[in-house]
């Protein structure tokens, strides 16, 4: 996806003028998603895909662009019992593709398209692209940590067998265990797309979300 | 989980694929999306307003109508659309709905209606956002609160049955003395007495004048002693006979004497009979003495005859916790003040601040801006704490007294409503009873036009002429009359209009006295002197299932054990039957309009004549 869609900002100057000084930023920008077609183009989703998905993103962001807050509000939805903020500010920024504070709707869709609609090779990127936090190419253990800090705290209090506090220390140790070859204390690109085409397991469970849309 | 965020399912479930490297074990197989249904567009058609929304909107929500199969039935296929004969401005709340998962309920559409349209779409209230619950809890009170006087009105109506046993009519007078005149009477009778009990009271301690003898002045009550106590023995008397007739009349004697105002006429009558019973024994009379006190209590017996007193106390008692508050409060700044005064003034010679609780009156004092002056600080430190005292009593005192006023302002204008429906009811009964009578009427007319076309229908079918039958009223109506009209062929009974009934109803009772028959269907001890007197009682049994027809029907059934009825007619089979006078079975109004009546007079008219259905035709009593 070298393209990056240019989202046309409507109005984006005028709208400055007019409301600069009164108004939150949310209301003085925009966004207007470019055509259908060229979505089309751009992700692997068929039109009627498209237009459903952007359904539901305009009726929860109706300024066309989702900031974190809206997008941790979102997720929580969907995991009532644990404290899914972290996982979800760690999404964000695996969305937020331009790293400019918001994801668009072209951002999200295209994400999506990688995750639902791409290769093997495609989703191992796009996983690895989550875990690596600071985006310099590899794992370290405290980024590693941190991922599984915020997996384990999804589930909340309310477990069975009860969460034990060490437990996403042991799962990063054997996370590191099985991926790490060569023991230096970072999981690369390499390392990891390698031990990930190995695992049976892992092969399997990328394929499961396909059909989701 | 809000309807809405159901469309970022997917997204959730995308996201899932940040675990996937990291999980160790197997994943759970994900269900198999059957249905791929296509997202269509419904339209749906309320009384001429046409919504559109997509099926899987509708469907978010299965347990309701439009998301379940039931809104099958409603499906009109000549227009392709679901059509719904409601109110569509109701229908647009409905639909928001579905559309963002939130119930909100508009201001300004009225609460019944409001409630039937989320009844017949299957939505329980109880989801109405925050936003606009508390409003709708309100309203439905403030309507419930109505019914509820309504039903009460009928309770209290000012016609007396006459089959209440003694214990129940007299605790019906004291409660409304608007119920007959004896009521009347005694409840101005009771209110002289206490009016005239309390300036007694009070002027009995009136200084008199000086006896000749004496120098010093004696009070009235010493020196007429006589004629007060006479005055007291007879208020007293009087109160003790009240007293004790509501504790005979009352329905839950424990209840009653657990009330607050039997408590109150208690204390009233006590100090006297105690007195009575103490003799001039040196040592108690001084207790006696303290025990005339109780005696003001009298002047409470007043809020049985005001209204406004009353209320004045229920709003005290709903009030408790802020009053509650006030006094906490004003103890808490009584106490550091006068502290500080005390230790303020404690350096001052001759000072009137002799300890913490000496200073406490001045506290008081100054608090409420009274300032009788007979504590006043002398020193500087002293001055400048009392200012700020009184400053400081101002505020703690402002502060609970407008929550106090506001709900004595609305527990006024509560009752002030509840009288004003009282008074629109008179007109309400009135436009009732004129509805039935053009109902009664309209009756007659359908009969006697279906006599005059059945007999000219004979005449042409003699004559061989067809007959252009005339319809002047509705079909719905003459489908009506002619439904009534099979029921009075049915049951050997024919509908009669209220002044016909009670000219019967006079003939009868002459007839019955000139034949000296031993009135055995008067099973009442009033007999035939109540004849024809329309007799009210509320019976649950049967209630009628919409509140609206309880409205109408106003006048409603008393229900007599049938075998009763049957059996004392029975008896009665080889004479003229008379009318059952004393009991008239007046069905509900025959509003002509509105469909459900039709069913509840049918049951009326089958209650009644069943009770004489082995009777000649016995004219009922009017429709």
């Amino acid at each position: 996806m070298s393209v990056m869609g240019a989202t046309t900002l409507v109005q984006t100057e005028l709208f400055q003028q007019l409301l600069d000084s009164d108004e939150g930023e949310l209301s003085t920008v925009c966004y207007r998603p470019e055509g259908l077609d060229r979505l089309v183009q751009q992700t692997k989703f068929s039109k009627k895909e498209l237009q459903v998905l952007y359904r539901g993103f305009k009726n929860e962001c109706p300024s066309g662009v989702v900031n974190e807050e809206t997008f941790k509000n979102i997720y929580s939805q969907f995991f009532p019992q644990g404290d899914s903020s972290m996982y979800a500010h760690f999404l964000f920024e695996a969305f937020d593709t331009h790293n400019n504070g918001s994801v668009s709707f072209e951002d999200f869709v295209i994400s999506l398209s990688i995750i639902l609609r791409g290769s093997i090779t495609d989703k191992l990127n796009w996983a690895f692209n989550l875990y690596d936090l600071n985006k310099d190419g590899c794992i370290t253990r405290e980024e590693m940590t941190d991922i599984m800090h915020s997996i384990y705290d999804m589930m909340g209090k309310y477990t069975y067998p009860s969460m034990k506090d060490s437990a996403p220390m042991d799962h990063v140790d054997s996370f590191f265990q099985k991926m790490d070859k060569n023991n230096d204390g970072v999981v690369t690109i390499e390392e990891f797309l390698e031990t990930c085409q190995k695992d049976e397991n892992i092969m399997q469970s990328m394929h499961m979300f396909d059909n989701v849309i | 989980m809000a309807a809405g965020v159901a469309a970022w399912l997917p997204f959730a479930r995308a996201a899932a694929i940040g675990w996937m490297p990291v999980a160790s074990t197997p994943m759970p197989i994900p269900p198999q999306d059957k249905r791929k249904a296509q997202d269509g567009l419904i339209i749906l058609n309320v009384s001429g307003t046409k919504f559109q929304t997509w099926r899987n909107t509708l469907e978010r929500y299965p347990d309701t109508l439009l998301g379940s199969t039931e809104r099958d039935f409603f499906f009109h296929e000549e227009t392709n659309e679901y059509f719904f004969d409601r109110d569509p401005d109701i229908f647009r709340h409905i639909l928001n709905f579905y559309r963002t998962g939130k119930l909100h309920y508009p201001r300004q559409e009225c609460i019944s209606a409001y409630d039937e349209e989320l009844a017949f779409f299957g939505i329980i209230p109880e989801i109405i956002g925050d936003c606009c619950y508390e409003e709708y809890k309100d309203r439905r009170r403030e309507n419930a609160e109505r019914l509820q006087d309504d039903e009460e009105m009928d309770m209290n109506n000012d016609v007396t049955p006459v089959n209440l046993t003694f214990r129940e009519y007299l605790w019906r007078a004291f409660e409304n003395p608007h119920t007959s005149t004896l009521a009347l009477v005694f409840y101005y009778v009771t209110g002289f007495f206490i009016a005239i009990s309390v300036m007694a009271n009070v002027v009995e301690t009136v200084p008199c004048g000086t006896l000749p003898n004496r120098s010093k002045e004696i009070s009235c009550g010493d020196r007429y002693a006589l004629a007060f106590f006479c005055l007291d023995t007879a208020c007293v008397m009087i109160f003790t006979v009240e007293y004790l007739l509501r504790l005979i009349a009352a329905p839950s004697r424990y209840k009653f004497m657990k009330s607050v105002m039997s408590v109150i006429d208690v204390v009233a009558i006590m100090p006297y009979y105690i007195g009575l019973v103490m003799t001039d024994n040196d040592q108690v009379s001084g207790a006696f003495v303290t025990l005339r006190v109780f005696r003001v209590f009298r002047i409470f017996k007043f809020s049985r005859h005001s209204a406004g007193l009353r209320i004045l106390g229920y709003t005290l008692k709903s009030c408790a916790s802020e009053l509650g508050f006030l006094l906490f409060s004003l103890t808490m700044a009584i106490i550091i003040f006068a502290t500080v005064m005390f230790y303020a003034e404690k350096g001052s010679t001759a000072s009137k601040f002799t300890s913490i609780p000496a200073a406490f009156w001045y506290t008081i004092v100054t608090m409420t801006t009274l300032g009788y002056g007979d504590m006043v600080p002398k020193t500087i430190v002293g001055k400048v704490f009392g200012s700020i005292c009184s400053l400081s009593g101002v505020l703690v005192i402002a502060l609970p007294v407008p929550v106090i006023v506001s709900n004595f302002s609305r527990i006024y204008h509560q009752s002030q409503r509840a009288e004003k429906r009282r008074a629109q009811r008179k007109t309400r009964l009135a436009r009732i009873r004129a509805a039935k009578i053009r109902g009664t009427n309209a009756y007659m007319r359908y009969k006697q036009n279906g006599l005059l076309i059945d007999s000219l229908e004979e005449a042409s079918k003699e004559a061989g002429q067809a007959l252009v039958g005339k319809a002047a009223s509705p079909p719905f109506e003459s489908q009506h009359h002619h439904l009534l009209h099979c029921l009075e062929k049915t049951t050997n009974h024919e509908f009669v209009d209220e002044q016909t009934f009670q000219a019967n109803c006079m003939e009868i009772s002459v007839m019955n006295k000139s034949g000296s028959r031993a009135s055995s269907l008067s099973s009442s001890p009033h007999g035939l002197s109540s004849c024809c007197s329309r007799r009210h009682r509320k019976k649950s049994s049967f209630s009628l299932p919409s509140t609206n027809n309880q409205e109408l029907s106003t006048i409603q059934i008393r229900e007599r054990p049938v075998v009763n009825s049957r059996s004392s007619l029975n008896a009665k089979l080889d004479e003229t039957v008379p009318l059952k006078c004393d009991e008239p079975y007046i069905t509900p109004s025959m509003v002509s309009l509105s469909a459900p009546v039709v069913t509840s007079s049918d049951g009326d008219s089958s209650t009644t004549t069943t009770a004489y259905s082995q009777s000649n035709i016995v004219r009922v009593s009017a429709l």
